[in-house]
């Protein structure tokens, strides 16, 4: 089968209307550039300057050098906030990944195929609800959902003779980061689910057909052909949910806000306290500028390999 | 050639684009800055902005009242009247006393951590001169002067006049009368008898006191009531006003603390009392659960409303003279208003006996009512209750008030104390540190 080289064609027309073109969409990025300045980069260079100030908040900011970060280096409230961070992005990373990645599956293959289009939307509908509901009122509900007294759960765990499950969800150290963390998945799921059912329908029928006639399982169809096929998609949901979690501010804020003692304290709510309530502008700065500086690097480090496998692959 | 032209209209239009934006914006501002220049006549047309954060209660009532007086007495002035929250003053006050749209006249807590603070930053108008002119230092007890005045370092008790208060506030016992009677127990007149009452209601299987641990600072003023039993007015100064070293280990932290563990560990609270709020732990009162709930007289009116079923009353924590409380919220007048003299006029009828009494009528303490006009024996208890306290001189303030942001230090270690994660003296240790660093930072 022969098909006929257009790319020289093209190049040699993108050649031709280069210089022009690119004079003509500089100036049109002016206003872009211009509100991507004012909003993003000058907060952004601010705060890290703040970070080196101490600052209550009104009047003149007095330089401190490097003081702030050595405070964070011996507070254990800072260390405590990027630990629990870690351990929520990690919970809230995999699991409901894992999750969206089955239930798209399942829902795409099994539920359009057997029920429709219809029923298969409204399930995603359903799943992808938390997201769109406002964090406070989510964090509210599931306030209620866990009082230890007359809450949803600890009820019906009492119903079914499971008494001994109860617990005292946000009001136990052992208990509040789990808790949040469960809050957060449930949110979560519809993210990705949302995500990998579109991915999936780029995928080639040819492709699973190949693979029937080869005699694959369907868990051996959707691990060796599915996954790798739509490994794009789940990079960039596990990104941007590593990203979101670890700016997690909302979910702390209306539930426990950072307690019992430092047990659910993330970076952003602590930063917030030290800005707004201990009017310590330049320590609140600092936790900020750190947090910003590792998301950064897992941002730079996911790229990178994203982009070696896709060069490899 | 044309494709140059085109280039050129293009840039023009996108430069002009964004000068006309930046233009529009500092014509805006000239022209509030010539609004801002204008004098208002004290009695003609202007506007009034006023902020609070009290929604149905006494104080809203009341300062609701002086509102429709002043509307009567200022046809042509246009009330702008908006409620924020606790937090929304809190985190936010300083920003809005520094900003443009700076209400004429809020509602301010008291204390370093927030009057004090903008005091000493400048943010709020000098009234010493006003309140002597239009006679608010008489209506104002001498013992509400503290909460009044603060001086450079933002320090209470001492310097120019920044806030005036209406009314006064302090922390009780609210209990279920008819829980009592059912129980055989009496109001207790010492910790002891308050204890034996305690131990009686867990021997029967229900959970005395109730508490919100989930929202933190209501602990605080359960362990500052226990601290004061072995505090006095040196402490009290030593603590509020720097006025000497604060020994965090000493009888009163470390008896405060123990006590507050053993309570826990007798029973006295829910065992799940770090995962309830506030406000579960007031509707666990209101429902008949609960007998006892330590907490301040903010909640009065509410109770007033919605307890139908059975009758209370409040006593004071028993056995002391100190007890937690103040002459009430301030209103401050921002140094950036612009409508001071309507401002004045408003704090005037907010003293005045009127809207005084409405306050007293719905549940609060107010300083200049008329008492003779109250029936319910439950709102004279309360008055007089307080009366008790200025009487003993016995104002000891809130825990929060010495250092910026302390309120969640202590709400934190509270919780694990409650929870028996740390012990009296590590919870002691825990709280000096912050407090301490302060301290030394405004040396």
């Amino acid at each position: 089968m022969t098909h006929k080289d257009y790319s020289n064609n093209t190049k040699i027309a993108t050649l031709k209307a280069s210089s022009s073109l690119k004079k003509g969409y500089m100036v049109f990025l002016i206003p872009g550039v211009l509100l991507f300045l004012l909003i993003f980069v000058f907060p952004l260079l601010a705060n890290v300057v703040l970070s080196f100030t101490r600052w209550s908040g009104i009047g003149t900011p007095v330089w401190v050098g490097f003081a702030n970060y050595m405070k964070a280096i011996s507070d254990s409230n800072f260390w405590a906030s990027f630990k629990n961070s870690l351990l929520l992005v990690i919970a809230v990373t995999t699991i409901p990944t894992l999750i969206g990645l089955l239930l798209a599956g399942f829902i795409f293959e099994r539920i359009i195929a057997k029920f429709g289009r219809g029923i298969a939307n409204f399930f995603r509908g359903g799943f992808y609800l938390p997201q769109i509901v406002p964090v406070v009122v989510l964090g509210i509900m599931w306030r209620w959902i866990l009082q230890p007294n007359w809450g949803v759960l600890n009820l019906s765990l009492k119903a079914v003779g499971l008494d001994m499950l109860a617990r005292n969800w946000f009001g136990s150290a052992s208990t509040a980061l789990p808790s949040i963390m469960m809050m957060m998945i449930w949110m979560q799921i519809g993210y990705p689910l949302v995500i990998f059912i579109a991915a999936l329908q780029r995928i080639d029928p040819t492709v699973y057909e190949a693979a029937d006639l080869d005699g694959a399982s369907w868990l051996q169809r959707y691990f060796y052909i599915t996954i790798p096929l739509i490994r794009p998609e789940i990079f960039v949901v596990v990104l941007t949910t590593i990203i979101y979690v670890f700016k997690a501010f909302g979910q702390v804020y209306v539930t426990t806000k950072g307690g019992p003692g430092q047990a659910t304290i993330v970076p952003s709510y602590f930063s917030y306290q030290n800005f707004f309530q201990r009017s310590l502008v330049g320590y609140g700065a600092t936790i900020t500028t750190v947090l910003t500086i590792i998301i950064g690097l897992v941002a730079v480090g996911f790229i990178r390999m994203q982009t070696k496998q896709e060069q490899e692959g | 050639m044309k494709k140059s032209l085109l280039w050129i209209v293009v840039m023009v239009l996108s430069i002009s684009m964004v000068a006309a934006f930046s233009f529009a914006g500092c014509k805006a501002a000239a022209e509030a800055a010539a609004a801002v220049a204008e004098e208002t006549p004290s009695d003609v047309v202007g506007t009034l902005k006023i902020w609070d954060m009290e929604v149905d209660n006494a104080f809203s009532a009341s300062w609701g009242f002086a509102r429709e007086e002043f509307k009567a007495m200022y046809p042509n002035v246009t009330v702008e009247y908006e409620m924020k929250t606790f937090e929304q003053m809190e985190q936010s006050g300083k920003m809005f006393l520094n900003s443009a749209s700076v209400p004429d006249v809020m509602q301010c807590c008291s204390g370093l951590s927030r009057a004090g603070m903008y005091a000493s930053e400048g943010l709020l108008t000098d009234l010493t001169a006003v309140a002597e002119a239009r006679g608010w230092n008489d209506i104002t007890p001498p013992s509400f002067q503290t909460t009044c005045r603060y001086n450079e370092q933002g320090v209470m008790g001492s310097g120019n006049l920044y806030g005036v208060t209406n009314y006064g506030d302090f922390v009780m016992v609210y209990y279920n009368k008819d829980m009592f009677t059912q129980y055989g127990v009496e109001v207790p007149t010492s910790l002891a008898e308050l204890e034996a009452v305690c131990d009686k209601f867990v021997a029967e299987g229900i959970v005395p006191i109730t508490l919100g641990g989930l929202t933190g600072w209501p602990i605080g003023h359960v362990w500052w009531e226990l601290v004061l039993y072995n505090a006095d007015r040196e402490l009290i100064n030593n603590y509020f006003l720097y006025t000497g070293d604060v020994d965090f280990q000493g009888e009163a932290f470390a008896s405060g603390a123990e006590k507050l563990a053993e309570w826990a560990t007798k029973g006295y609270f829910d065992p799940n009392v770090n995962g309830i709020s506030y406000d579960d732990a007031n509707v666990a009162f209101v429902q008949g659960q609960t007998p006892i709930n330590i907490t301040g007289g903010w909640m009065f009116g509410s109770f007033l409303e919605k307890i139908t079923d059975f009758d209370w009353g409040i006593f004071l924590m028993p056995g002391k003279n100190l007890n937690q409380g103040s002459g009430g919220d301030l209103w401050v007048v921002p140094e950036k208003a612009k409508n001071k003299d309507l401002a004045y006029a408003y704090i005037d009828l907010t003293l005045k006996e009127e809207a005084q009494t409405i306050m007293a009528l719905v549940g609060g303490v107010p300083i200049n009512a008329d008492l003779t006009q109250i029936t319910d024996q439950k709102v004279l208890d309360l008055n007089a209750a307080f009366s008790t306290i200025v009487a003993n001189d016995g104002m000891a303030f809130y825990p929060d008030w010495p250092v910026p942001g302390y309120i969640n230090v202590l709400s934190s270690n509270l919780q694990e104390l409650l929870a028996g994660t740390i012990t009296p003296e590590e919870f002691n240790n825990a709280i000096s540190i912050p407090y301490n660093e302060y301290k030394e930072s405004r040396e």
